[in-house]
This record gives C-alpha cells, sequence and structure tokens, in this order.
C-alpha cells in the first residue's frame, strides 16, 4: 500500500454524483459543439461533388489555387505582418510616453491612449469613418484645404491599417504598462550610473526585459491581423473572415461550391492561429526573465536631457493623443447635435439635443415632385429605435447569458482540474481547444452543422432555424470566450493557498462547503471580472453576429453597422449618425462602468470592503445626526 | 495519549517515513525537530489524517485513528501559513468550526468571543478581516480558530517562522503559556532548536525519515545520542587529534578513531582548572561581542576551537592575545564512526 492524500470513503455521494453529471455534460459540450461541427467543416472541404454527382476531393483545393482567394489570404498576411510593425511602434511608443519618460502631461496622455479600451470594433470603426470617410468631419475639412483630394482616400488596406494600428494598442496599453512597470529601477540606475544615457539605457537594460511581453504581443497582434473582420467589411478590403462570411452567406447558384470554399479559407486560418499559439507557447515555456532584485524599486520617469528631442518627444505624445482623442471628442459632440449639423459635420454649439440618445420626431421632406413629404418618427434616439433597442436587448441577453455560462464552466472545470492532474490536463486542453480555432471558424461550423435536422444530440432540432438561433449563438459566444475564461480563472485559483482547503477539512467542513465557502469567495473578484470582461467584449462583438446573419440574432454591433449604410434613405433614419454616436457613447459609459467595477470596486479585497462599509456608515450617521 | 506505532509513509517509491514510533503523554508540548525534509511535518500530517501511512497505526487514547476522516479526529491544527480565510472576517474565521457543527448563534456567539479574549483578541479585532491584523494576531487567530471546537489536541506546524525574530521571541512564549493554561496536548513542528528547548516538555530530532533522539531539552542538548544531534542541536567543535592526543596524554582514555565534540560554553578562557582539567595553550583569532556573551576564535593545536565566555566586563581578550583553554574530558560527546 502506497502513502497518499488521505482520501475520503468512497460511497456514491452527492459529490460523486455531481462529478459524473459535470463530466456527461462536459462531454457533451466538447464534442458536440466543438469537436462534430468543426470536423465537419473539415470534412465538407473534401466531400464537393462535381457536376456529375461524384464526389471531388481536391476540387476546393483547385479552385483555390487557380481562382482569386489566394488573394484573401495574401492580403489578410500582408495587414497581419504590417500590423505588427505599426502597432508595436504605436503601442510601445504609448507605453514609453506615459511610463518611461518624463512627458508633460502624462495622465491625460495616458487616459487618451486608453479610449481603445472602453471601445473598439465596429463602434471604433464607425468612429473613425465619421471622422475620415468620403462625407466625415476631417475629409469635409481636408476637402476645403485641398479641393483636388480623392474624398474617398480614406478607405482599403491604408485606412484598415490605419484604423487597426490605433485599435489593436489596448493590449500594450495593459500588459506592457504593466511588463514597464515592473522593471526594477535599480538596473536602470545602475546603467546611468556606469555613463549610459537614458535612451541607451532604454535599448540595453530596459527592452531586453520586455522583450518575452512583446513577443506575446506581436503573435497576438499578427492573429487580430489575420482574423480582422469589422474594419475590412466597413472600410473595403478583401480579407479572409470578411470573404468567410460573404461565402458562408452565398449560395451554389451564385458560384462554384462557396461553403466549401468558406470553410477551406477557415481551415488555412486555423493552421496560421495554430502554428502562431504553437511559436507562443514554445517561447513562453521557455521562461521569462525574472527580476533577482530581493528589493525592487519602483520605476521613476527618465528626464530626456536633449532639449531638442524632448521637445520633439512631447510633439510626438501629443499628435498621439489628438489621433486617439479626436474621434472620441467629436463622436461624443456630435451624439448632441441635430442631423442637420451632423449632415454638414459642423457643431452647431447653439443647438443641443437629446434627440440622438431619447425621444422620435417626424422628418419633412420635399420630393422630386415638389410635395412635402413627413415620416413619422424617422428621427429616433437609441433607446427610442426599435431596431437599435431590439440589438441592445438580443446583445445584452445573449451576452449575459453566455459570458456567465463560461465563468461557471470554467470555475468548476478549474476545481477539478486543481484536484486532479492527470484527467484535469485533458480537461485543460479542451478547454483550451476554441483557442486553436478562429472564432469565424466556430460560428460558420455551428451555421452549416445545425442547420439540420438531423442532428440528433439536439434533438433533431434546426438550431440555425428562426429564433432558436439565439441559443446557437450563446454556445457560439460562451465556446469562443472559454480560453480566455480559464487562463484568468486558473491564474485566480493558484491564489488559493492549499492549506486553506486543509484547515476547512480539519473544521469538518465538506468539499461543496469548502468549495463554495472558501475558496469560491477567493476566486469571485477574479470571476466577476472575468464575466465583465467577457461581457464587454461579446455585447459589442461583431464577427460572430455577422457570421450567424440572422434576423433573429440581430446583435448591436450589427445594427451600428447598419446604420453606416441606411442614413437618410428615402427620408428613412435619417439621423442614423447620430444615432450611432449616441450608441458608442453608450458603448463607452457601459465599457467603462465595467471596467470601473473590475478593476476599481472588484479589486478590493475583503478589508478595503470592510473600511468603506464603515465609511459608508460614518457618513449615513453624520447625515442622520444633521437630520435629527 | 497519542501513539504512532511503527508508521511508514512512501510517497511512490520514496519512503519518507521510516518506521517510527512516537508516544506523545496528555498535557505534554511534545516538538518534532529537524531540518527541511527531515519528515517532521509528514509525520505531523500523518497524526491529522493528511496522510496516510503505508504501513503502522495512529493511536489516539488507545483508539485506532488511522482510518479515521481528517474531521472526525478532534485535533485542531495551526498551519504555518495560518490559514486563515481571507475572504471572511476573524470572528467568521474562528466561527467556521462552530457553524459546520451547526451549533445555534448565541452559542458560536459566547465561544467565539470567550476564546477571543483567551487569546488576547478585542471585539473590535473581531470585526476586522484577517488581512488587517500583524502576523502575532494573525497566529493567535489561527490559534483560536483551532482551539475554539475544543480539540483534544493540537498541532502547530512552524507557527512562528513567518515572523520577525523579535515577535517570535515574543510568542513563542506567550504559546507556551497558553498551552499551559488551555492544558491541550500540543505537537510543535520546527526546524528552529531554539525553538524545540525553550518551549518543550520533550523533543524528537527527525533526520531522513528516521527519529534519532527523543528525550527532554536537556537530554537532547547536553547527551545527544547521535552524532546528528549533537552536531544539529547548538554550535559545537569537534577536536582534531592533536587535541585527542593532549587529552589522552593526560589520562582521558579517549579512543582516536571516534569523532569528540564539546560544545562552546565547556570551554573556559583563562580560567582556574579544576581537578581533571587540560590546560591547552591557544591564541585569540577573532571574537565577536554580543553583549551578554562573547564568541572567541581560538587558534589551538591546529584548529580552530569557538569557546564562548560570559561577559564580565572585565575580561576582554583581543586578536593575537595568548590564552589558555581550560577543558574537561567529561564534557565531552564522543561517537563512534559512521561505517563507509
Amino acid at each position: 500500500m502506497t502513502a497518499s492524500r488521505l482520501k475520503q470513503p468512497k460511497p456514491f455521494n452527492t459529490e460523486k454524483a455531481l462529478q459524473l453529471i459535470g463530466f456527461l455534460c462536459f462531454a457533451y459540450l466538447f464534442f458536440g459543439f466543438m469537436l462534430l461541427p468543426c470536423l465537419n467543416t473539415l470534412t465538407s472541404i473534401f466531400t464537393v461533388k462535381d457536376a456529375a454527382g461524384n464526389v471531388d476531393p481536391f476540387a476546393v483545393i483547385r479552385f483555390f489555387l487557380a481562382g482569386n482567394m489566394p488573394r484573401f489570404v495574401w492580403n489578410s498576411l500582408r495587414l497581419a505582418v504590417v500590423l505588427t510593425i505599426t502597432v508595436n511602434i504605436v503601442g510601445i511608443s504609448i507605453v514609453l510616453l506615459t511610463e518611461y519618460f518624463d512627458i508633460k502631461g502624462a495622465n491625460i496622455l495616458r487616459l487618451g491612449y486608453m479610449t481603445t479600451l472602453i471601445y473598439s470594433g465596429v463602434a471604433l470603426v464607425t468612429g473613425y469613418m465619421f471622422l475620415y470617410s468620403s462625407d466625415g468631419i476631417m475629409t469635409t475639412k481636408l476637402l476645403e484645404m485641398f479641393p483636388t483630394l480623392n474624398p474617398k482616400w480614406f478607405s482599403g488596406y491604408k485606412a484598415v491599417l490605419f484604423t487597426m494600428t490605433f485599435a489593436c494598442t489596448s493590449n500594450h496599453a495593459l500588459f506592457l504598462r504593466n511588463a514597464i512597470r515592473g522593471i526594477d529601477y535599480n538596473t536602470v540606475e545602475a546603467s546611468r550610473n556606469l555613463g549610459a544615457s537614458p535612451f541607451t539605457t532604454l535599448f540595453k537594460v530596459v527592452f531586453p526585459t520586455l522583450i518575452p511581453t512583446l513577443f506575446s504581443l506581436t503573435i497576438m497582434t499578427f492573429i487580430t491581423g489575420l482574423c480582422a473582420m469589422s474594419a475590412p467589411t466597413l472600410l473595403g478590403y478583401d480579407s479572409i473572415n470578411p470573404e468567410i462570411v460573404r461565402l458562408a452567406g452565398s449560395s451554389v447558384a451564385d458560384e462554384s461550391f462557396p461553403q466549401a470554399r468558406a470553410a477551406l479559407l477557415s481551415i488555412i486560418l486555423a493552421c496560421f492561429t495554430i502554428l502562431l499559439l504553437t511559436i507562443l507557447s514554445s517561447y513562453e515555456r521557455k521562461g521569462h526573465y525574472l527580476s533577482v532584485s530581493k528589493t525592487k524599486a519602483k520605476l521613476r520617469k527618465q528626464k530626456i536631457d536633449n532639449p531638442v528631442l524632448n521637445v520633439l518627444m512631447h510633439i510626438y505624445a501629443y499628435v498621439l493623443f489628438i489621433i486617439y482623442m479626436t474621434p472620441v471628442v467629436m463622436i461624443v459632440l456630435f451624439s448632441f447635435q441635430t442631423y442637420q449639423a451632423i449632415k454638414v459635420k459642423r457643431l452647431d454649439l447653439g443647438n443641443w439635443t437629446f434627440i440622438n440618445y431619447y425621444g422620435t420626431q417626424d422628418y419633412q421632406y420635399l420630393t422630386s415632385r415638389g410635395k412635402y413629404k413627413t415620416i413619422e418618427g424617422s428621427i429616433s434616439g437609441v433607446f427610442s429605435n426599435e431596431a437599435t433597442l431590439g440589438g441592445i436587448h438580443t446583445s445584452f441577453v445573449l451576452s449575459v447569458i453566455a459570458a456567465a455560462l463560461a465563468c461557471v464552466i470554467v470555475v468548476i472545470a478549474c476545481n477539478y482540474i486543481f484536484k486532479h492532474k492527470k484527467t484535469g490536463t485533458v480537461l485543460e486542453y479542451a478547454l483550451l481547444f476554441p483557442w486553436l480555432l478562429p472564432t469565424i471558424l466556430i460560428c460558420y461550423s455551428y451555421r452549416v452543422f445545425f442547420n439540420s435536422n438531423d442532428i440528433w444530440y439536439v434533438f433533431d432540432q434546426n438550431l440555425y432555424y428562426a429564433d432558436r438561433v439565439r441559443i446557437l449563438m450563446i454556445i457560439a459566444y460562451m465556446v469562443v470566450r472559454l480560453p480566455f475564461s480559464l487562463r484568468m480563472i486558473k491564474a485566480a485559483f493558484y491564489q488559493i493557498d492549499e492549506e486553506l482547503e486543509d484547515a476547512a477539512r480539519n473544521l469538518g467542513s465538506s468539499q461543496i462547503r469548502t468549495f463554495l465557502k472558501v475558496k469560491l469567495p477567493i476566486i469571485m473578484p477574479s470571476v466577476l471580472a472575468v464575466f465583465a470582461l467577457n461581457f464587454n467584449t461579446l455585447f459589442t462583438e461583431y464577427d460572430m453576429g455577422a457570421t450567424f446573419a440572422s434576423s433573429y440574432g440581430t446583435t448591436y454591433a450589427m445594427v451600428i453597422q447598419s446604420m453606416c449604410r441606411e442614413e437618410g434613405l428615402y427620408g428613412f433614419n435619417v439621423n442614423a449618425s447620430g444615432r450611432r454616436c449616441a450608441s458608442t457613447v453608450f458603448i463607452m459609459i457601459v465599457s467603462g462602468i465595467i471596467l470601473y467595477l473590475v478593476y476599481g470596486v472588484g479589486g478590493r479585497d475583503i478589508g478595503e470592503r470592510i473600511a468603506a462599509r464603515e465609511r459608508f456608515k460614518k457618513l449615513f450617521s453624520r447625515f442622520k445626526k444633521k437630520e435629527a | 495519549m497519542i501513539d504512532l506505532k511503527n508508521i511508514i509513509v512512501r510517497f511512490g517509491d520514496f519512503e519518507a517515513l521510516h518506521n517510527i514510533n512516537v508516544n506523545v503523554d496528555k498535557g505534554e508540548f511534545f516538538t518534532f525537530l529537524g531540518p527541511s525534509g527531515c519528515g517532521k511535518t509528514t509525520t505531523l500530517r500523518t497524526i491529522t489524517g493528511f496522510i496516510q501511512p503505508a504501513e503502522g497505526k495512529v493511536y489516539v487514547n488507545d483508539k485506532d485513528i488511522t482510518n479515521v476522516p481528517i474531521e472526525k479526529r478532534n485535533i485542531g491544527i495551526v498551519f504555518q501559513s495560518y490559514a486563515l480565510f481571507p475572504t471572511m472576517t476573524v470572528y467568521d474565521n474562528i466561527a467556521y468550526g462552530l457553524k459546520i457543527k451547526k451549533m445555534k448563534k448565541d452559542e458560536i456567539d459566547t465561544k467565539v468571543r470567550t476564546i477571543a479574549k483567551k487569546v488576547d483578541l478585542s471585539d473590535e479585532q473581531l470585526g476586522k478581516a484577517v488581512s488587517q491584523l500583524s502576523g502575532g494576531q494573525q497566529q493567535r487567530v489561527a490559534i483560536a480558530r483551532s482551539l475554539v471546537t475544543e480539540p483534544e489536541i493540537i498541532c502547530l506546524d512552524e507557527p512562528l517562522s513567518n515572523l520577525d525574530a523579535k515577535l517570535r521571541v515574543q510568542l513563542r512564549t506567550e504559546l507556551k503559556h497558553m498551552q499551559k493554561e488551555f492544558g491541550i496536548t500540543s505537537i510543535y513542528v520546527t526546524h528552529d532548536q531554539e525553538e524545540a528547548l525553550t518551549l518543550s516538555d520533550r523533543i524528537a530530532v527527525f533526520n531522513k525519515g528516521y527519529i534519532e533522539q527523543i528525550g527532554t531539552p536537556n537530554e537532547i542538548y547536553n547527551h545527544s545520542a547521535t552524532e546528528f544531534v549533537c552536531n544539529f542541536i547548538g554550535d559545537i567543535n569537534r577536536l582534531n587529534d592533536n587535541i585527542v592526543s593532549k587529552l589522552n596524554e593526560h589520562g582521558a582514555a579517549l579512543d582516536p578513531a571516534w569523532h569528540h565534540y564539546i560544545r562552546l560554553e565547556r570551554l573556559h578562557v583563562n580560567s582556574e582548572p579544576k581537578d581533571d582539567d587540560v590546560i591547552l595553550k591557544g591564541v585569540v583569532k577573532s571574537r565577536e561581542y554580543y553583549g551578554l556573551y562573547i564568541k572567541y576564535y581560538i587558534d589551538c593545536e591546529g584548529q580552530e576551537l569557538k569557546i564562548i565566555e560570559k561577559n564580565d566586563g572585565i575580561n576582554l581578550y583581543d586578536t593575537g592575545d595568548f590564552i589558555n583553554i581550560v577543558i574537561s574530558a567529561r564534557d565531552l560527546m564522543s561517537y563512534p564512526p559512521k561505517e563507509a
């Protein structure tokens, strides 16, 4: 007999039963909603039938090589490669300007650079379009100055690159900032003491310690560029993801085996993702530079001694700030403007309105026959417009359910993973499975696979049919958020001291009680943070909603996207631009509140919570006394 | 009270404990002492039930508890990290075990406040989060939490190791005082020999999964049963062949093949020799001034001897001073060399 940590007697108790149920549910989720639909997509490439009805396994590949499909792959690759350079330049710049160099007004600059944390995706792209599109504010101004300028200058590859360069610096703003803050200032001082200038110190001492973080950020940026969806769609750039969505919605009558081609593109995307993630994880396994300092000193900002360089750096910092802030400021300002002001892109300072947020107005216009026509309620606010409200409602409900489900599944899984090393590892890899596949592949697979009445394990129901698509979307939302949730919540589980569980058991606590009363409260702030971040991402996500492309699953981002094209046509949706601005402001507020709750309130430990409660009690009693 | 009989613990192929036999009396303060990885915590965890022995039995009051679940053993534990639940207040931490026992609220409240008073925790501190307390206060909470359920035995796994030196000395005294007040049988795990000597009624010295010696602090210190114990407990001089020969010249009859040791305080500088004391000549190489005593490093017969002298404020020897070292063969501890 070999010694082991003492196991409790093993009758078939509640805990065992729950474990079995959990195992069955997870197997159902993994095989039914991760493996089978994706395998189906893979096989669909090789089961295409020719005109005679014979299976031609290489038809799609031949088509791929002969047709224009490589162009989409090349375009995506080009965007991804160039983005890794531009995003790193801007991302490193914003972090150095706010954290390493002594730049005046760094706190304000930081706020500006971090705006991408509260609005991204479709909201951000439409924000840039509001400024730079053919009828955008900046383009209008530029045309006044340079009449020969092509009004459509902000479109295609350059526009996508510009937009995504600034949109994708959020990770730098968070992770690189943390990495640079973790540098031991004594090493900087030592370098300076040995005669190195701030810039030499930066390149020789600071940068090498940031390389692991920068490498991870570069890979993530590459994947983002490769899987770009909203910017290429809205700004008109032929890349893989928009093409997959287009092909998925196409029929055999329109073109040759569109769905198998979409599947092939998805698989190509998946291959790139797998390759990059493998490189990333093997690099991460090599380990990072760890500070060997026992008494780490906090980083102090470096003054730029050269006055010319100092001025240039300040100019660079504020130019970046203007690029980041202009869309935000303009969107906020114009969200309170009338449709007339927005149309001519001129602020009407004497005429502010809430109509883009709330209420309806009729719209009267002169027809070609010289008669006035009135369309009732054609001008409406975000919270009065049925389509927008519907989008918000759909996105809200789907996101809340999916974000919560992802958290619950991962918390239960993590509890198991930490107790069962071998089977736990299998479970962990299964949960990370969706990370290997592009979101679009998962959604596309769902759309194709579940658009059938023959899937026995969903009771022969067509999940892509009518409002059932919402169930499918919830599952897709949840599945794609599992890997992120696992990484974050697993990190939280590491914080739990093993002795806490021993202590609870010693005091007579059952495993379930220990989990609920001791472990769960410890990881709860992290779980809530993951829930909030999941919700934030899903609430404004566009890629998945667009892939499903169902009127029953029209998400908020799709509504915003649709506002870009239907504005004012035949007096319909006259203030779509204003409502789009108001929508973006609403998203910024929601995201801002969530980030505050996650990192501000949620980050408090019980000590801080008790102190806050005491402060509130004092304030309340003082208020009561005054009243008395 | 506690009987460990022929305990063997294995982790895979590795045998962590080899045939451990220990008997702890009721109300005794018993310490498991040894270096890291010697098996002391494994033995403690075997008693508490976190580890099941591969062989052997654990008895409490002559009742075999080897297969009794952890929560039914009625043994309290104070962990090295204290393992206080960080999301609960001090009050909730202490009350946790009572709530599991489904006691009435009033009863829980009375018990929590009584035990808190005994371990010197105020009502105000009960409402605080554990993170708001100092290390010493946290230790009191951990003790209170383990005692409130009225266990027969309390096991303390290096509870002072996370504290600074001053607080450690202070709490050591308090711990002993509390143990006497509660009269509870205590098993204490430490690698700190000073802690073990000051606190314990008896000590078991562990080495590589074996018990080298069980005895009172005096037995362990002055009559170390093995060379390991003699080396592990306190500072010591191992005498070289020259000094052994000198002692034998004066009729000591020491076996030159054996290893002979003498404690630092048993050597004296320039003192009057008694009956069979031997005088050796030496030169002060360096000295360390500790206030209460002075430690000399002396060159003597080709070896460096360490000597501790009480600081009487009069006799202070400088580097290079020639001195007499007074040594008695009766103070030596001798061990046969281990076979290769």
